[in-house]
């Protein structure tokens, strides 16, 4: 076990590693100079390599990625160009934002989309359960930025019952929420019918329903405590992935998390800034992602950890 | 007929029992996605594919006395954009773009999927080792941001688009012909194969591939069907192919500003996203479903 937490934390820093290392060689190979972005639009070309040299964008590459390396050893990710104070600062102020949406989209896809998919396995190709197969097919089809202007549409402009955009209350969390939701219950509702149709058929029921257990018991407590790894591996992927930035919902609804953050550093050619964001979010995504691997032995205790799968 | 039949039937199952049975409501199931799905897709391919045959004003051509127009007013079955350009148009001529981009990055990530699966599956060691490695990176990446980068990196130009689609695209399909190669290479045909003396490259071109290309072609369906809401997503962040390219993701944003007023400059373009994408999504799903093997033993 402590071997095996060991191995993973060095796979997860290396991956964080080389994801960081990529990120660092893309944004220099692009074209776009943050210079002009940073300065003034009067700016003459003097003013412009003074910028340049004040940020070591002309050392060669080399340099800078040496720079880059010694510097974030010591937990200095640079000064954001756009907002004038340490990149890592910015990244943690949105953080969250991103993490409250994406908290509360999960919450929301669980306590909904487990049900539905387990009434979809029981009831599986029966005509009803045909009607909400293909509603789920929908809910996966819609663009999410559509989902959410829409919604906004009704909600917060034909009845203006809740507020369009940004984060002022917490009634701005729910057509955010709403919107990531719609795609996320589709997904998730699909995987329970698939795993639980697969459990329900297994000879442990059929045994377990010759001896007189209760179909409610059959369902709740050994089908789905059977499809649980499977369940929460796809829950952990789909948060951790939400974790990464919702950019699309987070720019529909102005929504202050790093979504919106990173396409505005994007535009503005902020190396730093898009250096920082990437290093958090996927850290928070890995480590999800690690929690979801070490839970496993508490879901299913078959489960060993360490050997192979 | 049915009742001369049922009177002296030997056996208790009627056609009624037949009808309801497990087996025939999943057919029925399939079938109707199947129909379901080709109906919806027509829906939008069709008039996309003859966008240059139908009488309708050209997708640029600015009429600013008849800016936003509401649908079916005055020729305009979808009404007009913020600068008096004919909506339906301009969608069925932006859906030759989104279609076409869809199109070509499943053909590509469906051919890097299929090479670097099947490589991996077959010789196994370092190529598996390699392969498998890359197709966990690209998962741990955020993906969405990554591809934001490159596009920002090479421009936002068609094929970058495809490129970038394909790229996001590719871990599916190789993983899905990676665990079929690996249940393929132990048949017996395949040992066969290298008795007779043909070379592992052979025996995997010539016998392994062509067994797995059917079950693995099934999810290009899927695949199209994301890649086409991905490059709406990517266009409405100002990242898809630039103008004149009135792409449905730009159509989307652009009409954004405007929808306190003129509700139908979001709402349809996105609707015909979604009646596509709903009609590729069923296809692809009912196709799967029919060739499926029975998964359930009755109950």
């Amino acid at each position: 076990m402590p071997t095996y937490l060991a191995r993973r934390i060095g796979q997860s820093v290396l991956t964080v590693f080389l994801t960081l290392t990529t990120v660092f060689l893309l944004v220099r190979l692009a074209p776009g100079d943050p210079a002009s972005a940073y300065a003034a639009p009067n700016a003459t070309s003097a003013d412009l390599a003074r910028i340049r040299e004040q940020f070591g964008l002309d050392d060669p590459l080399i340099v800078q990625y040496g720079l880059f390396l010694r510097d974030l050893f010591t937990g200095d990710l640079g000064t954001s160009y756009s907002f004038h104070s340490p990149a890592l600062d910015v990244v943690l102020d949105r953080i969250p934002y991103t993490v409250t949406l994406a908290v509360s989209a999960i919450a929301v896809t669980t306590l909904v989309a487990v049900p539905l998919g387990v009434w979809m396995a029981r009831r599986a190709d029966t005509r009803r359960e045909l009607g909400a197969n293909v509603l789920t097919i929908a809910g996966q089809s819609m663009p999410d930025f559509w989902t959410g202007v829409m919604l906004l549409t009704v909600f917060a402009v034909v009845l203006p019952v809740l507020p369009a955009s940004g984060f002022t209350s917490w009634s701005g969390l729910v057509l955010p929420t709403a919107t990531v939701a719609v795609l996320q219950l589709a997904l998730v509702s699909r995987l329970v019918r698939r795993e639980m149709t697969t459990a329900l058929a297994s000879s442990y029921i059929t045994v377990a329903r010759s001896r007189g257990v209760r179909e409610s018991a059959l369902t709740w407590r050994y089908a789905l405590a059977n499809s649980a790894v499977p369940l929460v591996t796809a829950l952990g992927t789909r948060f951790a992935a939400l974790l990464n930035g919702v950019v699309v919902v987070e720019v529909v609804f102005g929504w202050p998390g790093v979504g919106s953050l990173v396409v505005r550093a994007l535009e503005t050619r902020d190396y730093p800034l898009i250096q920082a964001t990437v290093l958090v979010t996927a850290t928070l995504a890995i480590l999800v992602q690690l929690l979801v691997d070490l839970a496993y032995p508490l879901l299913d205790p078959r489960v060993r950890l360490g050997k192979a799968a | 007929m049915t009742t001369a039949v049922s009177a002296g039937r030997p056996s208790a199952v009627t056609a009624r029992d037949l009808a309801r049975a497990t087996a025939t409501s999943q057919r029925r199931g399939a079938r109707f996605k199947l129909w379901a799905g080709a109906v919806c897709t027509a829906l939008v391919v069709l008039p996309v594919a003859l966008a240059g045959v139908l009488p309708l004003p050209g997708a640029n051509a600015q009429d600013l006395s008849r800016r936003r127009l509401p649908p079916l007013s005055e020729g305009h079955l979808f009404g007009t954009d913020q600068l008096g350009r004919d909506l339906l148009s301009r969608v069925l001529h932006g859906g030759q773009v989104s279609l076409a981009v869809g199109v070509l990055a499943v053909l590509v990530s469906g051919l890097i999927g299929i090479a670097a699966g099947s490589a991996a599956g077959f010789f196994g060691g370092w190529v598996d080792a390699v392969v498998s490695r890359f197709l966990e990176a690209q998962l741990a990446l955020p993906l969405l941001m990554m591809l934001l980068l490159v596009v920002a990196l090479f421009g936002p130009s068609v094929t970058v688009i495809t490129c970038v689609i394909a790229i996001a695209q590719w871990p599916e399909v190789a993983r899905l012909t990676r665990s079929l190669v690996l249940v393929e290479r132990e048949k017996p045909y395949v040992a066969a194969a290298r008795v007779l003396g043909l070379r592992s490259w052979s025996v995997l071109a010539r016998h392994v591939i062509p067994n797995v290309v059917r079950p693995a072609s099934l999810v290009v369906l899927l695949l199209l069907a994301q890649a086409v809401l991905l490059e709406s997503a990517l266009s409405y962040l100002g990242a898809g192919p630039q103008r004149p390219f009135a792409t449905w993701g730009r159509i989307i944003s652009d009409g954004q500003d405007y929808i306190t007023t003129s509700w139908w400059l979001v709402t349809l373009p996105g609707l015909v996203i979604a009646v596509l994408v709903v009609g590729v999504n069923l296809l692809g799903d009912g196709l799967r479903d029919r060739t499926r093997p029975r998964s359930r033993k009755g109950a």
